[in-house]
């Protein structure tokens, strides 16, 4: 029998009529069509649920507001949010400028009048309370750089402009490049080379009920890496993943994983924010494939310049 | 949402190529058509009404300064949105439930229960519904009585008084449409016809 008419398909689909006899033997033999009646019950089904979605309601005009604000802030400041703070200036400075950030006071909200034309109401009070410091995750699930979205981490939010953020983004990308080759290092390796300056550091400590002797050290590297050691972890039935946490909201995410060695580089998202998410950690995961933080934490410590 | 369904044969929308091209009034027209269907899709998800805002928010933001990352030929531009949308809610979601369980570990009580609707299904569905309202008048109006009113041919027919091969006609037109879109722009993954969208 010949595949059926696209026209029956979707009378079926929509339930219009019944599968006739020889109908149905075929659906039952022939992956294609009853593939393509799958598709459009599926497509009916959604069809269905979208009555009152052409009617939604306007959203508040304050996300609008918090919109241009954030993006005039994100391309009217030089600097970059994944740049460490200021007391790295004492730095050796050396390779591309794009991963620098600028020295000096950053204002808090530079761009006072949002730049769309569209924008009337003078609500920016709202749209700063208005949003919870939210969970943001830098860098998670997205290959582009993007703006913090919390008023509060707006506030201290060093913005990209559009060049830098597609230079670190590449030197970013480079990184990832580098170090999926080497990101575990044997535990006798001497650190990468030439080392790039540091540009923050942790010593950790052991944490909670983990045995004291556990301990570590966190540097973060200029260009964007976060390396590793640490020693006498107690075992654990999983595996241990450093993660970045914000004091203040408790908000966090994840870096990467461990290996089995005591040194380990891992890559930064490009973006983050490290004068908020400043305390490194260190956790025992379970494989539970739960991708939340287990709530034991191993290590922590909190990066200073 | 919000195309103007008196437009019956909608010309080439530019909106998705000034967007990338960084027009900041193609931004805003962007926002004013799809802003409502990102806070659908966000407050369908987030129990907090201000996480819902914030993940609208914080999707736009994203998706303009990603906007290079766009590709028109591959998907339209509140596919995209809603697929950023999507992975902000997702964030979100576990990141709250992040946070609860840390702050419960001492008491070990288990990971929140994800609840609420599939945000796939979500994404789905105002993907039809923004090709719904695109559609010529006469195919939206047939397939609206067909979905919502659970119509049959003959009954459309009788009730618009348009000719029963007509009906017909429209009806598999649109369901064409619809299909199309949401293959290409429709969230879930896995083997589709047309293959995904690059948006997520």
């Amino acid at each position: 029998m010949q595949h059926l008419d696209h026209d029956r398909l979707v009378y079926l689909a929509l339930g219009e009529s019944e599968a006739a006899n020889g109908e149905s033997t075929h659906l039952d033999t022939c992956e294609h069509c009853r593939a393509e009646l799958t598709a459009l019950q599926q497509v009916a089904g959604l069809g269905a649920e979208t009555q009152g979605l052409a009617d939604l309601p306007d959203p508040p005009e304050h996300i609008w507001q918090g919109i241009a604000a954030e993006i005039s802030a994100a391309q009217a400041l030089p600097s970059l949010t994944g740049a460490p703070r200021q007391q790295t200036v004492d730095q050796p400075l050396s390779g591309t400028s794009a991963e620098r950030q600028v020295s000096g006071p950053t204002p808090e909200r530079p761009i006072n009048e949002p730049t769309e034309r569209s924008v009337s109401e003078p609500t920016a009070e709202r749209s700063v309370s208005g949003t919870t410091a939210g969970p943001e995750v830098p860098g998670a699930g997205s290959h582009w750089s993007e703006g913090r979205s919390s008023g509060r981490s707006r506030a201290r939010r060093r913005g990209w402009s559009r060049w830098a953020a597609t230079a670190v983004t590449a030197a970013a990308a480079a990184a990832v490049g580098v170090v999926g080759t080497v990101s575990v290092l044997r535990p006798d390796d001497p650190p990468p080379d030439p080392t790039p300056a540091v540009v923050a550091q942790a010593p950790l400590a052991a944490y909670g009920s983990t045995p004291p002797t556990a301990t570590g050290d966190a540097r973060v590297l200029d260009g964007g890496q976060l390396h590793l050691h640490v020693a006498n972890l107690p075992s654990v039935p999983g595996y241990y993943e450093v993660w970045l946490i914000n004091p203040t909201t408790m908000q966090m995410f994840s870096v990467g994983t461990l290996g089995g060695g005591s040194d380990a580089l891992l890559p930064l998202p490009p973006n983050v924010d490290l004068s908020a998410y400043s305390v490194v950690d260190v956790s025992a995961e379970q494989y539970d494939n739960k991708p939340a933080h287990s709530g034991d934490s191993l290590l922590r410590g909190t990066l200073t310049g | 949402m919000t195309a103007p369904p008196q437009n019956p044969d909608p010309p080439v929308d530019d909106v998705a190529l000034r967007f990338r091209e960084g027009d900041e009034a193609a931004l805003r027209e962007a926002y004013d058509r799809y802003g409502r269907a990102v806070l659908h899709l966000a407050t369908s998800m987030l129990a907090n009404r201000a996480d819902a805002e914030d993940v609208t928010q914080a999707t736009f933001v994203a998706a303009w300064l990603g906007r290079d990352t766009f590709d028109p030929s591959k998907g339209s531009l509140i596919g995209w949105l809603l697929g950023i949308g999507r992975r902000k809610v997702i964030d979100r979601m576990r990141a709250s439930a992040r946070e609860t369980r840390v702050v419960e570990t001492v008491r070990q009580l288990p990971e929140p229960a994800q609840t609420g609707p599939d945000p796939d299904r979500v994404v789905d569905r105002l993907v039809i519904a923004d090709e719904l309202a695109r559609l010529p008048d006469d195919q939206r109006r047939m397939l609206e009585l067909a979905f919502y009113d659970d119509l049959t041919h003959q009954q459309i027919a009788a009730v618009t008084g348009v000719p029963l091969g007509t009906v017909k006609s429209h009806i598999r037109r649109g369901m064409a449409s619809l299909k199309r879109r949401w293959e290409v722009d429709g969230a879930a993954p896995g083997p589709r016809p047309a293959g995904l969208s690059g948006a997520r």
